[in-house]
């Protein structure tokens, strides 16, 4: 009988560091994930936690750590050919084919980038597969900005507005996400899903104003984060009403999601 | 004792009826008309308690035998009459002065049953409903009321056909187990199933105990002096045991059996020098548990987590669990804070061996084949003195179920999400926020309660190489929702309160289907909470509001889809964090 608790040893292949705070490892790992779906990484000298992977590619997948808290001092020790533990693929992933041929929007909330950006990537690589992709990524201020160098090559392509909360810098316009859903062109789309990530905050009022802009509660996506102590529908943690966040979730359309009661 | 026994068994109690009748024949009695008026006589007396000055009689009901204060109406036959129900019968107005719970429709009830069985092509179900209503109903109460009617007749009539009644009854049974063993249990009990019972003296069950004891652990509530959650009480919790004397069965565990299944705490992996190591099973013996029907029937709730939900089986529950049986004990009629009639945990047939401790002897009922070597007159042989022989001298023995406890509980009928979501809303549960202090020992009490955190140990600073255990939780805990990054998604004990109390009556229920809640009724909450709140009346609360107009909207009545929508909060968010502020201590993680 398969152990599904058991973690296994991957290689890390390289360390970037994103931020001041956020570091993206790449291990090595021949999975098969789909969009949206996590891992439990053992942090060591810490335990297990859920990361989303926020990059993949031929034997690798990628996570994007923030240093604080708990974690700081584990994921600070890890360097390129240092041994991560860790079990998954997990959870449910974004309906990619129910995307496909159709306007897409993400909203993302800081760090609510990297479990999208596998997910953006795709339609990067495809353009023809989707009729428009538009963006809005909110970061705290400058400093808080992840991916830069996606972030360039997304708004050459699609439509992107980077935002920074309340502070100012070349490049990024300024103010919520929730100020920049009105310019998007939803009246224009014949048919459309909106991608919205971030922290339960941000999730919360986007929906709203979402809704305030007439989209359909059913265009809505949301993936959700919970504490997890297995991932595998045993420990509790993420339980919402009757609902696993690691077995029916992280992905939920927004019908489902409002109703889930915490 | 087999099938064939029974029959037996039921033509020799026949005897004394026939002989009865013989004697009673027209053709050689002197007056047959006399004996027409003794029995009406002695129908009168025992049935109606006629010309018995304390007015004690058999009163042929099953409510007056499963009722504490021994009257009619009672629990039983309610249970009866929704049985009766479920297959679309209600009684008609010739039985107008029997109640349901009469023995004379009980056993009409029976026959309808057989009916049906022989009439469906598929009968499973109803050898199944069969089954289930010998063992909840009539032999739950016949056999207490035959020996009634046998204590109160003067004439061999009576006693002769109370006799045959039970033997009948208990035959029933053997046939009907016979017919369904192979379809539950499938080649291993092609083999006639025994059971049997005995009457043991404890001195002789320490002798069979030592005997079990190279095959399994066997664990049973002990007392631990000094140790209870008050000062100088005792803590009464599961232990492994050695002898009879240690089990303590006149009140109920603090702790649940779950322990022994499911460990407080568990090493699950080592982590030794880059690779990760499964953690052995520390004891290849059986596990054996002494267990009420609450507790045993709280083990299936486990299961659905541990075995079941996420459609894959956790090991180091698993491994464990295939190892436990049950000795099912006998309760004396439920204490003063539980309520597993409301649960319908009140009974079970998930047990190998059960037992009545009656003073300083057990009965002991063997259920499961594979323990009978142990009872066997060989084995008595061996170990016991001539005169303490094992001897199956109470055969008749059959364990007996709790029907009523001083609590009862209406159980919450949250019909749609708006219910759900109204009663998640209620300002009831912010009472707890200044009651509840968040210890989690009413989940440490629990039968029930699964949840987990893992931990990880490193063994020294200057290495990776440790272990990752795992430990119960508590969804009271104020950390229980916290992320590694530290954010929160319930952050009172209002919140924490109503996130359990709906789990165990609702939510529970909704993932698994069926009848079962996850709340057995054992009531060890209530009596560990330091805040004395009773989750008992927290159920009775929920319920009472639901019942009220306050929470009494139909789906009908909800808002149109956007205005709902924009009202409710999707992901239940503290608005104080601020508007898109991002807790500083967050991390990615899903």
């Amino acid at each position: 009988m398969k152990n599904i608790m058991m973690p296994e040893p991957h290689e890390i292949l390289s360390v970037l560091k994103e931020t001041q705070a956020e570091y993206t490892f790449r291990v090595a790992c021949d999975a098969e994930t789909q969009h949206g779906q996590f891992f439990m990484l053992s942090i060591p000298k810490i335990g297990e936690a859920p990361i989303s992977v926020s990059g993949k590619g031929p034997g690798y997948v990628e996570f994007t750590i923030r240093k604080v808290g708990r974690l700081t001092e584990g994921v600070f020790g890890l360097k390129t050919g240092d041994t991560l533990f860790m079990r998954g693929p997990y959870g449910n992933a974004f309906p990619v084919e129910q995307f496909e041929n159709k306007n897409l929007v993400f909203i993302t909330g800081g760090t609510g980038l990297a479990p999208v950006r596998t997910l953006i990537n795709h339609f990067y690589d495809r353009p023809e597969i989707c009729k428009s992709v538009h963006l809005i990524s909110g970061f705290k201020d400058v400093d808080a900005v992840l991916f830069t160098d996606d972030i360039r090559r997304f708004k050459e392509k699609f439509h992107m507005t980077a935002t920074l909360d309340n502070t100012t810098a070349p490049g990024f316009e300024t103010g919520l996400v929730t100020e920049h859903i009105k310019k998007i062109p939803f009246a224009s789309f014949d048919d459309f899903n909106v991608v919205v990530v971030g922290p339960p905050v941000m999730m919360h009022f986007a929906a709203r104003e979402l809704i305030a802009n007439r989209v359909d509660e059913s265009k809505i996506w949301v993936s959700f984060e919970r504490k997890m102590s297995c991932a595998v529908g045993k420990c509790g943690h993420c339980k919402i009403n009757e609902t696993y966040v690691c077995l029916e979730g992280p992905v939920f359309n927004y019908v489902k999601a409002k109703e889930l009661l915490d | 004792m087999n099938a064939r026994s029974f029959y037996l068994d039921l033509m020799e109690r026949r005897e004394a009826l026939y002989h009865y009748l013989d004697q009673i024949d027209e053709r050689k009695a002197p007056d047959p008309e006399a004996a027409i008026t003794d029995l009406a006589a002695d129908y009168a007396k025992i049935f109606l308690a006629a010309g018995i000055s304390q007015g004690s009689a058999a009163f042929p009901f099953e409510s007056v035998y499963t009722s504490p204060d021994r009257i009619i109406m009672q629990d039983a036959w309610e249970t009866v009459r929704k049985r009766y129900e479920s297959v679309g019968l209600i009684r008609n107005g010739e039985a107008s002065g029997l109640f349901e719970d009469h023995i004379a429709l009980e056993l009409e009830f029976m026959a309808f049953l057989c009916e049906e069985s022989r009439r469906d092509p598929d009968c499973s179900d109803w050898l199944i409903k069969q089954r289930e209503f010998l063992r909840d109903h009539l032999l739950n109460w016949v056999p207490a009321f035959t020996a009634d009617v046998k204590r109160y007749a003067d004439t061999a009539f009576y006693k002769g056909i109370a006799n045959i009644t039970e033997g009948f009854l208990r035959f029933d049974r053997e046939i009907l187990e016979g017919i369904n063993a192979p379809l539950d249990e499938g080649i291993e009990n092609q083999k006639e199933v025994g059971e049997t019972a005995f009457s043991l003296t404890t001195a002789n069950m320490d002798q069979i105990l030592q005997e079990l004891k190279k095959e399994y652990r066997i664990f049973a509530p002990k007392r631990y002096e000094k140790r209870g959650a008050k000062s100088s009480t005792d803590l009464i919790r599961y232990g492994e045991i050695h002898s009879v004397r240690e089990i303590v069965h006149e009140i109920q565990s603090d702790f649940s059996p779950k322990e022994i299944y499911y460990p407080i705490t568990q090493t699950m992996i080592r982590f030794q020098e880059n690779q990760s190591i499964e953690e052995p099973a520390s004891d290849s013996r059986g596990v054996l548990i002494f267990a009420r029907p609450c507790d045993i029937n709280g083990i299936r709730r486990l299961d659905n987590i541990f075995l079941e939900n996420g459609g894959h089986g956790d090991i180091y529950y698993e491994r464990l669990r295939d190892k436990v049986r049950f000795v099912m004990m006998e309760c004396g009629g439920g204490w003063d804070d539980c309520f597993c009639v409301s649960m319908e945990t009140n009974k079970t047939e998930d047990y190998s061996l059960a037992v009545r401790f009656d003073q300083e002897n057990l009965i002991v009922f063997v259920k499961d084949q594979a323990f009978e070597p142990y009872f066997s007159e060989e084995k008595s042989k061996e170990f016991m003195d001539e005169n303490r022989k094992v001897a199956p001298e109470n055969a008749d023995f059959m364990p007996q179920f709790v029907t009523t406890n001083k609590k009862k509980v209406r159980l919450p009928k949250i019909q749609n999400h708006q219910q759900l979501k109204e009663v998640s809303d209620l300002e009831f549960w912010k009472e707890f926020d200044e009651q509840c202090i968040g210890c989690g020992g009413c989940s440490a009490v629990c039968g029930t309660c699964s949840c987990f955190d893992t931990v990880d140990i490193i063994y020294d600073e200057t290495s990776s190489d440790g272990e990752r255990r795992r430990v119960w939780s508590s969804c009271m805990l104020d950390t229980y929702t916290m992320t590694a990054g530290g954010s929160r998604f319930r952050k009172t004990p209002g919140a924490n309160m109503r996130f359990k109390a709906l789990h165990k009556v609702y939510d529970y229920n909704l993932r698994f289907g069926g009848d079962e809640h996850m709340c057995v009724g054992c009531g060890r909450c209530d009596k560990r909470c330091p805040k004395e709140i009773s989750f008992f009346d927290i159920i009775c609360r929920l319920s009472e509001e639901l019942e009220s107009t306050a929470c009494n909207t139909t789906a009908t009545e909800v808002p149109g889809n956007s205005i709902a929508a924009v009202d409710e909060p999707a992901i239940r968010a503290d608005i104080s964090e601020g508007l898109g502020a991002e807790n500083p201590n967050r991390k990615v993680e899903r």
